[in-house]
C-alpha cells in the first residue's frame, strides 16, 4: 500500500470556487484571483496559488467542504496563521486552502480538569491569557505565538524555548475532533490522559495537515510556575557557549529554557529591540529556571558558576518582570529582527545531540564561507535544535535562493549524520520532503505511508507534503547527490 | 497450549521470524518477561515469540541524557547501569523488578510517577520494530525534539503487540534526583483524601506522586516529591499544610519507595476478583470511587489522582464483581472516558471481557491494524484492535 501521487484531475479553477460558494455561503469562500493572492504564501519561502479558499465557522462545514471535495477529487490544504516554516499551508497541487481563522473560539477553560478545550482558529497565547486568572497556562510557545494558531501547533506539533523542561505541543494534547477528507467527523480522546486502543492523538499531532483537519482539540493546562530566574551570560565565542550549555544540563540542571544566539543575531537584535545584548559577545546564552520558589536561587548560583567556569565575560540575572519580559524580547523578536540585516533569510531547524553542537556550529560557519553567505544562529541549544538563519535578498533571483537552499541542505545532513534529525518544530512540509531518505529509509517511510493511507485513503489532505513525491523529488536524487 | 517459543536474537532474526508466520498463517504471542501475561484477551496462539535474548544497552551518552536499549532489556537491568552513572530512567511501571522495556512499551506501563516526569509517551524518543511483512522500522531517533515525519513511536506505545515487535528502544534520561520524601495524610473518607490532592495538583509544587489509596474504612492521600532539596521540603510542607486543612493527621517519611512500591504493583498482586482500571478526568474521580463503592462495598480503591488513573480491586462474589465490572466500564465510556478490566481471575475470564465499549476513531484504528498486520498474525485477539 502506498499513498497515491497527489490528485491532479479533478475539480479546479473558479468553478470550483463557485460551487463552494454556492454549498458554504458566499460569505464564506474566496476566489477572485486578487483574494487568493494572501493565500500563495506562509512563513517560508515557497509559493503556490489555491483555487479556492474557504473560512469555515464550524465543524459541519468543514465536513460539508471536505464531502465536496472527496467527490470532485479537490485537495484540501488546512491552513492557520499561515507563520509555518516549511510550506505546509501552500498548495502545491491547488484545490482548496481550509482557513481556520473564523473558528477561533476558546469553549471551555476547565480548570478542575486541568483542561482547555478550543476551536483551531485559537491564537496560541490567547489561550495562556484565558487561563492566567486560573493560575494555569498551556506550555507550548513558539516564537510565532502573537499570531500562530492551536490549530497549527496541532499540526506543526509546535515546539518553543519553553519545552525543554515541560514538552512539546504533543505532550500537551489530549482530545480532538478532526474531519478525514472524505467528510467523516472523528473524535478522539478527551479530557482523559489516555483512551483504549492505539494512540491516535499522538499519531495525529505533527501530521502536517496530512491525515485530515482538526475542528476541536482538547489541550492541557499546566499551573504557573510560582518564581523564574532568567540568566543572560555573554560568552567570547560560540564553543565555550555551547559547552557550558552541555556543563549545565550535565550538572543535573534541566532549566525551563536554554537558548543561544551568536554574534550576527545579537546584533540584528540589539538594533531592532534593545535587549541588552552585549555586542561584542561571540555567544548569547539565555536560561530560565522556574518552579516553586526554593531551590530557584541555588540553581541560578549553579549556572552563574558554571557559565563563569566556561569563560563566560559577563552574567547577568533579570532582576524584576520587566528585566527579564526584556532579555526574552530578544530571542522571541529575533527571527523579526533579521530585517535589520537582510531582506530575507532561510531558517532550517535541524536537530543534533546536545553534545555535537560545537561541532555542527562549526560546520555551519564553515558552510556559511564556502557558499559565500551570512549565516546567524539563534536556537534551542537545551534540546539540541539548531536554527541557522541564512541571509540573502531574494531579489537577486532564484540562482541565490538555490545556493541557499543548497547551504541549508549541507547542514541538515550534517545533522543526520550526527544522529540527529531534519526538523525539530518547524516540520518538513514542501521544503525538506525530498530529503527525508536521508533520515529514514524505505520500510520506515512505507510504515508512514501505510498511517497516511488509513486516514485518507484518497490522498486528498495537504498533498506534495511530508513524503517525498517523484514529480517533485525527481531532480533531487539522494543516491546521486552522494555518489 | 504450549506454543513453539521464537527466540530471536536481533531485530532482523525477528522480522523474518514474524514474516515466515504470516506467510504460514500462523499467529504469533509477543512475550518480554511476561509480567504483564494476565493483560487483555488471551487466545491460544501457534507460537510464542520471546524478545528476550534482544537484549543489552546499545548507547548511553550521559551528556545527552539519552539512552539506547534492546527491547529485551529488563527495565531493572537498565536502571542498575543508569545509576552507576547517576542517571535515572524517570518511569516507575508495576513489575519493575522484572519487566522487559519492550513490554512496558507495548502495554504504555506506567506508575505514578508521569505527573512529574511524562511516562513512556514523553520519555520514549525512538523506536526500532520489526513488522510481518519482514522489514525493519525506525522510527524517531536519539535526539529529544524531533518532528520529522509522523510520530509512530506513539503508535508503538500501548499497542499490545499488535502493529509489530519493539526490539530497540531510545529514552530520555535524567540525572538522579538529590533528594526525595513522601507524606502520607491519613482521612476518613475518599473525598477527603481527593480533596488533599486536588488542592497539591494545580499548583507549582510538581509532586513525583499524587495517590490516593483506601477501602471503605480508612483513607489515606500519598504525595512524594523528588529533585532540589528545598524544593522537595516546601512540597512536604504544602503537603502537611494541606491535610491539616482537611483535618487529617500526616506523617512524613524519607524512604517513599516503602509506601510506593505496594501500590504501584496492585496488577501484580491483585489475582483476585477483578481489577478495573480507569482513565478519567482529574474531577470524575472521587465520583467514580463512590460509585465504585456504591456497586461493591469491598473494593480497594488506588487512584493516581495527578493523573486521573483509578484502579478498583473488586472482591466481593463472582456476581456482584462481574456487575460491578460492567457497570463500571459502562459509566466510563458513558462520559467520554475508558476503563478496562485490566486483570481478573482465571475463573472470571469467560465472563468478564477485558475492555469496554470501543473508543473514539475504533474504524482507524482497525484499518491501521490492517495496513500493518493484514492476516492478524501478532496477538490475533489480545488488544481492543482486532
Amino acid at each position: 500500500m502506498t499513498v497515491a501521487e497527489a490528485v491532479v484531475a479533478g475539480l479546479r479553477g473558479p468553478e470550483l470556487g463557485r460551487r463552494l460558494a454556492s454549498l458554504l455561503g458566499p460569505e464564506k469562500v474566496l476566489w477572485r484571483p486578487e483574494d487568493l493572492q494572501l493565500y500563495e504564501y506562509d512563513g517560508a519561502v515557497d509559493t503556490a496559488t489555491p483555487d479556492a479558499v474557504v473560512l469555515p465557522n464550524g465543524t459541519a462545514d468543514v465536513a460539508s467542504l471536505a464531502r465536496f471535495c472527496s467527490e470532485h477529487h479537490v485537495p484540501i490544504v488546512p491552513r492557520g496563521a499561515g507563520t509555518g516554516l516549511s510550506g505546509g499551508a501552500i498548495p502545491v497541487f491547488g484545490g482548496v486552502v481550509v482557513s481556520f481563522a473564523r473558528m477561533n473560539r476558546i469553549f471551555e477553560i476547565d480548570a478542575a480538569n486541568l483542561r482547555a478545550v478550543a476551536q483551531p482558529g485559537v491564537i496560541n497565547l490567547h489561550l495562556s491569557t484565558a487561563a492566567a486568572p486560573y493560575g494555569l497556562h498551556f506550555v507550548p510557545d513558539p516564537s510565532s505565538q502573537k499570531a500562530c494558531t492551536l490549530g497549527g501547533n496541532v499540526a506543526e506539533n509546535s515546539g518553543g524555548p519553553h519545552t525543554l523542561a515541560y514538552g512539546v505541543t504533543t505532550d500537551h494534547v489530549t482530545g480532538l475532533e478532526v474531519v478525514l477528507s472524505d467528510g467523516t467527523i472523528v473524535r478522539l480522546g478527551g479530557k482523559a490522559l489516555e483512551d483504549e486502543g492505539y494512540d491516535l492523538v499522538g499519531a495525529f499531532v505533527g501530521c502536517e495537515g496530512t491525515l485530515g483537519m482538526v475542528t476541536e482539540m482538547t489541550l492541557k493546562l499546566t499551573p504557573l510556575p510560582e518564581d523564574k530566574r532568567t540568566i543572560m551570560a555573554a560568552f567570547p565565542d560560540m564553543d565555550q557557549a555551547s559547552e557550558a550549555v552541555s556543563a549545565i544540563i550535565g550538572a543535573g540542571i534541566v532549566p525551563a529554557a536554554i537558548e543561544l544566539m551568536d554574534q550576527l543575531a545579537t546584533e540584528a537584535v540589539e538594533a531592532a529591540v534593545g535587549a541588552g545584548y552585549p555586542l561584542d559577545a561571540g555567544g548569547i546564552l539565555l536560561a530560565e529556571v522556574d518552579g516553586v520558589r526554593e531551590g530557584l536561587d541555588d540553581q541560578r548560583e549553579r549556572i552563574e558558576t558554571i557559565c563563569r567556569e566556561h569563560g563566560a565575560t559577563t552574567v547577568r540575572v533579570a532582576t524584576t518582570a520587566l528585566d527579564r519580559e526584556r532579555l526574552w524580547a530578544g530571542r522571541k523578536g529575533a527571527f523579526a529582527a533579521m530585517g535589520r540585516l537582510t531582506p530575507d533569510y532561510y531558517v532550517q531547524d535541524g536537530v543534533i545531540p546536545r553534545t555535537r553542537l560545537p561541532a555542527i556550529l562549526r560546520l555551519v560557519r564553515d558552510v556559511g564561507e564556502r557558499y559565500g553567505l551570512r549565516i546567524a544562529n539563534v536556537f534551542h541549544a537545551g534540546d539540541g535544535n539548531l536554527h541557522p538563519l541564512i541571509l540573502f535578498d531574494m531579489s537577486h533571483g532564484p540562482d541565490e535562493l538555490r545556493r541557499v537552499q543548497e547551504a541549508g541542505f549541507e547542514i541538515l545532513e550534517a545533522c543526520v549524520a550526527a544522529g540527529g534529525s531534519l526538523t525539530g518544530e518547524h516540520g518538513v512540509g514542501m521544503e525538506k520532503n525530498c530529503y527525508m531518505p536521508l533520515q529514514f529509509g524505505p520500510a520506515d517511510l512505507a510504515a508512514m505511508e501505510r498511517l497516511r493511507s488509513a486516514w485518507d485513503p484518497a490522498g486528498l489532505m495537504n498533498p506534495g507534503k511530508l513524503f517525498p513525491t517523484p514529480s517533485r523529488c525527481a531532480e533531487f536524487d539522494l543516491r546521486k547527490r552522494r555518489s | 497450549m504450549t506454543s513453539p517459543a521464537l527466540r530471536p536474537a536481533d531485530a532482523a532474526a525477528c522480522a523474518v521470524a514474524l514474516a515466515e508466520a504470516a506467510r504460514d498463517g500462523r499467529t504469533v504471542r509477543v512475550r518480554g518477561a511476561g509480567t504483564k501475561s494476565y493483560l487483555g484477551e488471551l487466545v491460544g496462539t501457534d507460537s510464542v515469540l520471546e524478545t528476550t535474548a534482544i537484549a543489552g544497552i546499545v548507547d548511553h551518552v550521559p551528556a545527552d541524557l539519552t539512552v539506547t536499549v534492546r527491547a529485551g532489556t529488563s527495565f531493572a537491568d537498565l536502571q542498575a547501569a543508569l545509576r552507576e552513572r547517576g542517571q535515572f530512567l524517570p518511569l516507575d511501571p508495576p513489575h519493575a523488578d522484572g519487566a522487559t522495556l519492550g513490554g512496558i512499551v507495548a502495554a504504555n506501563s506506567n506508575g505514578f510517577s508521569r505527573l512529574r516526569y511524562g511516562g513512556v509517551r514523553h520519555l520514549l524518543i525512538g523506536t526500532v520494530a520489526a513488522l510481518v511483512d519482514g522489514t525493519v522500522m525506525r522510527a524517531g531517533g536519539r535526539v529529544v525534539k524531533n518532528v520529522a515525519g509522523y510520530d509512530l513511536n506513539k503508535l508503538l506505545i500501548g499497542s499490545l503487540g499488535t502493529l509489530g515487535v519493539v526490539t530497540e528502544t531510545t529514552w530520555k534520561v535524567l540525572p538522579l534526583p538529590k533528594a526525595r520524601a513522601l507524606t502520607v495524610a491519613r482521612c476518613a473518607t475518599a473525598a477527603d483524601a481527593f480533596a488533599i490532592a486536588d488542592a497539591l495538583v494545580r499548583t507549582p509544587l510538581r509532586p513525583s506522586a499524587l495517590v490516593v489509596d483506601g477501602t471503605r474504612r480508612a483513607w489515606a492521600a500519598i504525595v512524594a516529591a523528588q529533585g532540589e532539596p528545598a524544593a522537595v521540603g516546601r512540597a512536604m510542607d504544602e503537603a502537611g499544610r494541606a491535610a491539616a486543612r482537611g483535618g487529617a493527621r500526616s506523617d512524613r517519611t524519607d524512604d517513599d519507595e516503602q509506601v510506593l512500591a505496594p501500590l504501584r504493583d496492585l496488577p501484580g498482586t491483585a489475582t483476585d476478583g477483578a481489577l478495573v482500571r480507569a482513565s478519567l478526568p482529574l474531577a470524575a474521580q472521587a465520583s467514580f470511587v463512590a460509585a465504585a463503592l456504591g456497586l461493591e462495598p469491598f473494593a480497594r480503591c488506588v487512584a493516581d489522582a495527578g493523573s486521573g488513573i483509578v484502579r478498583i480491586h473488586l472482591r466481593g462474589d463472582d456476581g456482584a464483581v462481574l456487575r460491578a465490572a460492567d457497570t463500571l466500564m459502562a459509566g466510563a465510556r458513558s462520559v467520554g472516558c475508558s476503563a478496562r478490566v485490566e486483570r481478573r481471575d482465571d475463573a472470571l475470564r469467560d465472563r468478564l471481557a477485558s475492555w469496554g465499549p470501543a473508543p473514539g476513531g475504533d474504524f482507524l484504528m482497525r484499518r491501521i491494524r490492517e495496513a500493518f498486520d493484514p492476516a492478524r498474525t501478532l496477538e490475533p485477539a489480545r488488544s481492543i484492535v482486532r
